[in-house]
């Protein structure tokens, strides 16, 4: 995490203008593509899939950007262009300002060694080898020896929680063990850059909001370049720095995720958003007024609390007026009827923020 | 007059016909006719298959098939020496391990054999069961004096064995990395294993002396090593694809994929080959008996050239004790291998 200084004013990855079109012929098909061919159209008219369209992210160093989309929205195939494990059709995708798409076989192999690591759907261990094994699978990669292997292993496998599971084979852990040694595993390649695919998609919903709980607390104290795939709102509400939507191989919105809750873009993200809990999604700071209103102060509350939780300390009252505190200084005040009106989906919310 | 003179006359090779005129030894068919009278002769069918020897009544340039197969007998006699020169320094070394192996466990007096066997056989299956099963039946085969002949075809598979593994695995591997290589390879594989196992042996005797013991060897060899070939290509191809993903992200190298993921993950499938290339490799002991391979085979052999009925089902039913033993000692070592990682996919 050395070009941390200078990567926080440029994204650590920068994708421009991807395309991917599986098929016999894609480079014929990108033509069409360009010329506005949609993905239902090229599929009956020219037999190729369009799985991705013209993709244009940022990544900034430190963030966790979360692409999600429903199944067939082309989120796995973004996630393995960046380490490209899918070869692209056409277009750029920067690493630290590096082209990705330039590098030869032994260029890419180690850009996967060293900058980036990865979290599979399906936990993807080695079954003949131990957790400590699976593990330091990276390190045994890049050709360490046995000790610094196993010192870095256990250190990481600790850090996850995993401590006395060293010596058990992966078929002995539940799921949920399971993933924390696939999370071990990409922590111990000490890579800037995290890929997550559909991590905790496989999990039970308790032992996923355990292991969303622990990525948020390994990300306060790593700060890591996370990309994270899902196909779960409520999820991507959570982890989420910068949100990515993709629908039929396209970017429909992305932003900061309370914005996009906000005020989504087109009917598609509407009905998306409609059916989440937004209260428990929805943060103070999103719905605050930063210049102060002059009525009486009821209480003072930090600016990244949920609205949920709000609330419960307002009882119910919605007219009170909240002071909004971010690391002990005054940004703003919260009058309790914009948080009622906020928690209403679309047409309210977006007439309210247009105030 | 035969019946399909008018087609070479209507074609205009009356006279390559006629130039070509050759008196060849006589067929049987001909022979036959001879010997019944013209009148035989003329019974013959109406309408013939215009087959080889049909047409050469008509047209004496036309060979006919005994003339063929001689021709293919003359071209395997003509490549033989040329042949030779390579295959021989090739497969001296076949010859010298099998007389080696057979060498070594006849001089071995019986009490250190049956020990060293049991041994080895605890070492590899760490089974109770399967060790007694294999005392008792060497015992047995050592009270019926039996036992000679059976460490003999033992020696002769275990060679013939390691060698197959030796040169399969890699073939196997080979295989499943090339989808042109596997669909060339296969219809060699599909011909060896159906190629009936005496014909096998028709060119060896052409190319070998029946001395030599690599004749048989090599006889065995190309009979049992297909299962350990189709089966280690069939489990490599068929390891977790996200589990290749995986060591793809984290810039495994072909050859760390390989020694590290694929070939641990293919184990179960390779020691399963290994089982069929060794039932396959005692099938085909017993048929190389007829070429000198020392063993049962010889003595089943015995039992059917000379009619000795007790010497024949004795020895055959040694070889069924054999194969018992050796079935159940690499599934045993297989059990093992799968045990180390079993519910892991």
């Amino acid at each position: 995490m050395d070009n941390k200084g200078s990567s926080s004013l440029m994204p650590q990855i920068r994708i421009r203008g991807l395309h991917k079109i599986f098929g016999p012929d894609p480079e014929l098909m990108l033509e069409h593509v360009h010329n506005g061919v949609r993905k239902q159209e090229l599929l009956a008219d020219f037999g190729h899939v369009l799985g991705l369209r013209d993709i244009n992210v940022d990544m900034k160093a430190g963030e966790i950007t979360v692409i999600m989309g429903l199944s067939g929205s082309g989120k796995s195939t973004l996630i393995r262009h960046l380490n490209r494990l899918i070869e692209p059709t056409d277009g750029e995708i920067l690493v630290d300002g590096e082209d990705v798409m330039k590098l030869d076989q032994s260029g890419l192999r180690e850009l996967r060694r060293r900058k980036m690591s990865m979290v599979f759907q399906k936990f993807a261990l080695l079954p003949h080898k131990s957790v400590l094994q699976n593990a330091a699978t990276a390190l045994e990669v890049r050709g360490h020896n046995d000790d610094e292997r196993e010192g870095e292993a256990r250190r990481w496998l600790a850090r996850v929680g995993l401590e006395g599971y060293e010596d058990s084979f992966p078929h002995q852990l539940s799921g949920g063990m399971q993933q924390r040694v696939g999370i071990a595993r990409a922590l111990t390649a000490n890579t800037d850059i995290m890929l997550m695919d559909e991590a905790f998609s496989a999990l039970d919903p308790l032992i996923r909001t355990d292991m969303q709980d622990l990525l948020l607390e390994l990300q306060s104290e790593l700060h890591k370049t996370v990309v994270f795939i899902t196909h779960d709102l409520d999820e991507a509400m959570k982890l989420a720095d910068h949100l990515v939507i993709l629908n039929e191989g396209e970017v429909v919105q992305q932003g900061e995720p309370q914005g996009i809750l906000l005020k989504p873009a087109d009917p598609y993200i509407e009905d998306f958003v409609s059916d989440i809990n937004r209260a428990r999604v929805l943060r103070v700071r999103s719905v605050m007024q930063s210049h102060s209103t002059g009525r009486e102060i009821a209480g003072e509350v930090d600016h990244n609390d949920t609205l949920e939780s709000l609330i419960a300390i307002s009882g119910g009252d919605t007219t009170h007026n909240y002071r909004v505190m971010r690391d002990g200084k005054a940004v703003g005040e919260l009058d309790m009827r914009d948080l009622v009106k906020a928690l209403t989906p679309s047409v309210a919310a977006r007439s309210f923020s247009e105030r | 007059m035969a019946f399909y003179d008018w087609l070479f006359d209507s074609l205009g090779l009356r006279a390559w016909c006629d130039g070509g005129k050759q008196d060849g030894p006589m067929s049987m068919a001909e022979l036959l006719a001879k010997a019944k009278g013209k009148q035989a002769a003329e019974d013959g069918e109406s309408f013939p298959f215009p087959s080889l020897d049909t047409l050469h009544e008509a047209c004496g340039a036309m060979p006919r098939t005994r003339e063929m197969t001689a021709g293919l007998e003359q071209l395997f006699l003509d490549v033989k020496d040329s042949l030779k020169i390579v295959l021989d320094p090739l497969t001296q070394p076949l010859s010298w391990m099998l007389d080696g192996a057979l060498w070594l466990f006849a001089s071995m007096p019986w009490w250190v054999l049956l020990p060293l066997l049991l041994l080895v056989c605890w070492s590899i299956t760490r089974s109770l069961r399967v060790s007694v099963l294999v005392a008792v039946s060497f015992a047995l085969l050592g009270f019926i004096d039996h036992l000679d002949s059976a460490v003999q075809t033992l020696s002769i598979i275990f060679v013939c064995t390691s060698i197959s593994v030796v040169l399969g695995v890699p073939l196997g591997i080979a295989m499943s990395k090339s989808d042109r290589f596997q669909k060339a390879t296969l219809p060699v594989l599909d011909l060896l294993q159906t190629l009936p196992s005496f014909v096998y042996l028709i060119p060896l005797i052409f190319l070998f002396s029946v001395t030599e013991s690599k004749l048989y060897g090599i006889a065995i060899i190309l009979y049992a090593i297909v299962p350990v070939i189709r089966l280690t290509d069939l489990g490599i191809r068929l390891v977790d694809r996200d589990v290749i993903e995986a060591a793809d992200a984290f810039g495994m190298t072909n050859r760390q994929k390989l020694i590290g993921v694929e070939m641990p993950l293919a184990l179960p499938n390779i020691m399963a080959g290994i089982n069929q290339t060794i039932m396959m490799s005692l099938a085909m002991v017993v048929i190389a008996s007829l070429v000198s391979a020392p063993g049962l085979g010889v003595l089943v052999l015995r039992g059917i050239r000379n009619l000795e009925l007790g010497v024949g089902l004795v020895a055959g039913l040694g070889i069924v004790l054999l194969a018992v033993v050796l079935d159940r000692v690499s599934k045993a070592a297989l059990d093992r291998v799968d045990k180390s990682k079993a519910g892991g996919l």
